[in-house]
């Protein structure tokens, strides 16, 4: 057994993280030497305190979500813990991977109702534009005057296309009618001044085009797009877009 | 030397942000959770920023996993010492503990084996910090379920160990100690006779709660920063007060938000008990020199 300090640090943190310890199954584990003469009964009740604050962070990104779960939400929460470490302190990298493992659990087993999917996709794009920081605010200026510069989406327009159209769920709440079944494509913002995220539906040009602009691009090489200058302006004039300084 | 009253304010929740604002009077000082800052978007990040100037601010961090057996992030300490430019803090405390290692984050406070050897990493460590930082350094004594069976030092003397070779500040977290001396059956009086005199330079006041558990020996005290300040760390506050004059004394409370008006008594209850201790002691300043 090593005696150095990291690999006993990393020992513990691997054994608070486990679900054995966590579910009650610690009995079944083999006695790691690394934490030879460290009270069991008091890891398992660190690991505890320091899961439930990860699922806190989780909880408070998804709360639709989880109204949604119903009574999966246990099994579900056990399931998600068992393949995702704990890997930072962060509340919306702690969501992203909880969205990731959604999305990989939906894949092999479709979940009820069909629209869940949807519903979390926009509470993690919620999520993502309140977490975005300061963004130097770049007006589009006359388009017509010398070179244009380079454009990318704002951080805090995150698009978003969804199967059915749940925008009702997010106004009224859990409890209402089904959402109807409709493509729909969503950008989910959160403009300057504005204290909650807004989801408006945009035209299929918008959306393909705001899905086109996730790095700098140049204007020019979009040429192809019909009215493409007026199209940037309202852009621009829905802080949808900005321009490199 | 002058006789000088601590400031007394609560850390800084953006889940109270209003409550906070419309009591702003209350306070002497108000302390920021930098990793709250760095982790925040544009409204966290604003509302921070919006109190800098308005009351006095001390910086506290949650991120830096000092007592991690490998070399400190550059890149988070980069942000801090940014943030902290930004901020302009009087100070900036951590823990003296650690949360993580490569690729896996706990996020939560464990405990450091109290040897010398790990002493004299945090020392370095610490050192480096000090040098990356423009203003006074500070770590916390914090509350642990457990110990490690190799620890050969009592939490005093790794606490004295540590900060006389740092000349960083202890930011004692007199609800911590209260608890670890529940748990591990020491005298929290002695513990303060032990340390340093001088040595303490912010006091952190919570109210945590008891959990009994199948499997544990008896109950457990713990940190939960959810109810208000006890009693005996009230006692604490002014027997440590008698050998220590720190700069800030900060109320912290993560839950129950809904009885938040439970500071403002426990605000009201600390500045009873300097009353009745501030003629007893003297400050020469309030922080030491920057680095």
């Amino acid at each position: 057994m090593s005696n150095r300090l990291l690999d006993r640090q990393v020992r513990l943190l691997e054994y608070l993280s486990s679900a054995g310890i966590l579910f009650g199954e610690e009995a079944d584990m083999p006695a790691d030497p690394a934490l030879q003469g460290i009270d069991r009964a008091l890891l398992r009740l660190e690991a505890r305190s320091a899961c439930n604050r990860r699922i806190e962070k989780v909880l408070a990104l998804f709360p639709r979500t989880f109204d949604f779960l119903g009574s999966d939400r246990k099994l579900i929460l056990r399931e998600f813990i068992e393949v995702s470490q704990p890997t930072t302190m962060n509340s919306i990298a702690n969501g992203r991977q909880f969205s990731e493992f959604l999305v990989a659990r939906w894949h092999l087993k479709p979940p009820t109702p069909a629209y869940l999917p949807d519903v979390a996709a926009c509470e993690l794009a919620i999520a993502e534009v309140r977490n975005v920081a300061d963004e130097k605010l770049q007006p589009m200026g006359n388009t017509c005057d010398g070179p244009k510069r380079n454009i990318r989406r704002r951080r805090t327009a995150v698009p978003q296309r969804c199967y059915y159209d749940i925008r009702s769920i997010f106004d009224i709440g859990f409890g209402g009618l089904d959402p109807p079944k409709r493509e729909t494509r969503l950008v989910v913002t959160l403009p300057a001044g504005i204290c909650n995220p807004q989801i408006l539906e945009v035209s299929p040009t918008v959306f393909d085009l705001l899905t086109l602009l996730d790095d700098w691009t140049d204007p020019n090489t979009l040429g192809t797009i019909n009215n493409l200058e007026n199209l940037l302006g309202d852009l621009s004039a829905q802080a949808f877009i900005e321009v490199e300084s | 030397m002058r006789s000088l009253s601590p400031a007394v304010g609560i850390g800084y929740r953006s889940a109270i942000d209003e409550w906070t604002r419309a009591h702003l009077g209350d306070f002497d000082v108000l302390e920021i959770t930098l990793d709250a800052y760095l982790g925040g978007g544009r409204g966290v990040r604003s509302a921070i920023y919006d109190l800098v100037g308005r009351i006095p601010l001390t910086a506290h961090g949650i991120g830096l996993s000092i007592g991690t057996d490998a070399p400190l992030d550059e890149g988070y300490l980069d942000e801090i010492a940014e943030t902290i430019e930004r901020l302009k803090p009087q100070a900036y405390s951590e823990h003296l503990a650690f949360t993580r290692v490569p690729h896996q984050d706990l996020a939560t406070l464990l405990p450091l084996p109290k040897t010398e050897a790990v002493a004299a990493d945090v020392i370095a460590k610490a050192q480096y910090v000090q040098s990356r930082v423009p203003v006074p350094f500070l770590l916390e004594n914090i509350s642990y379920l457990f110990d490690w069976p190799d620890s050969t030092l009592s939490d005093a003397d790794f606490l004295n160990l540590i900060f006389g070779e740092t000349q960083a500040g202890l930011l004692l977290d007199l609800e911590n100690l209260l608890l670890n001396s529940h748990n591990h059956r020491f005298n929290p009086y002695e513990f303060l006779d032990s340390l340093t005199p001088g040595i303490v330079k912010e006091i952190h006041l919570a109210g945590g709660m008891s959990i009994d558990e199948d499997g544990l020996a008896r109950p457990c005290l713990v940190d939960s920063h959810s109810h208000p300040v006890p009693d005996e760390a009230l006692d604490l506050l002014e027997y440590a007060l008698t050998r220590h004059a720190p700069a800030n004394i900060i109320i912290e409370r993560d839950a129950r938000f809904d009885a938040v008006s439970e500071l403002l008594d426990d605000i009201a209850r600390v500045r009873a008990r300097l009353a009745n201790t501030v003629g007893n002691f003297h400050v020469q300043s309030t922080f030491g020199s920057a680095g």
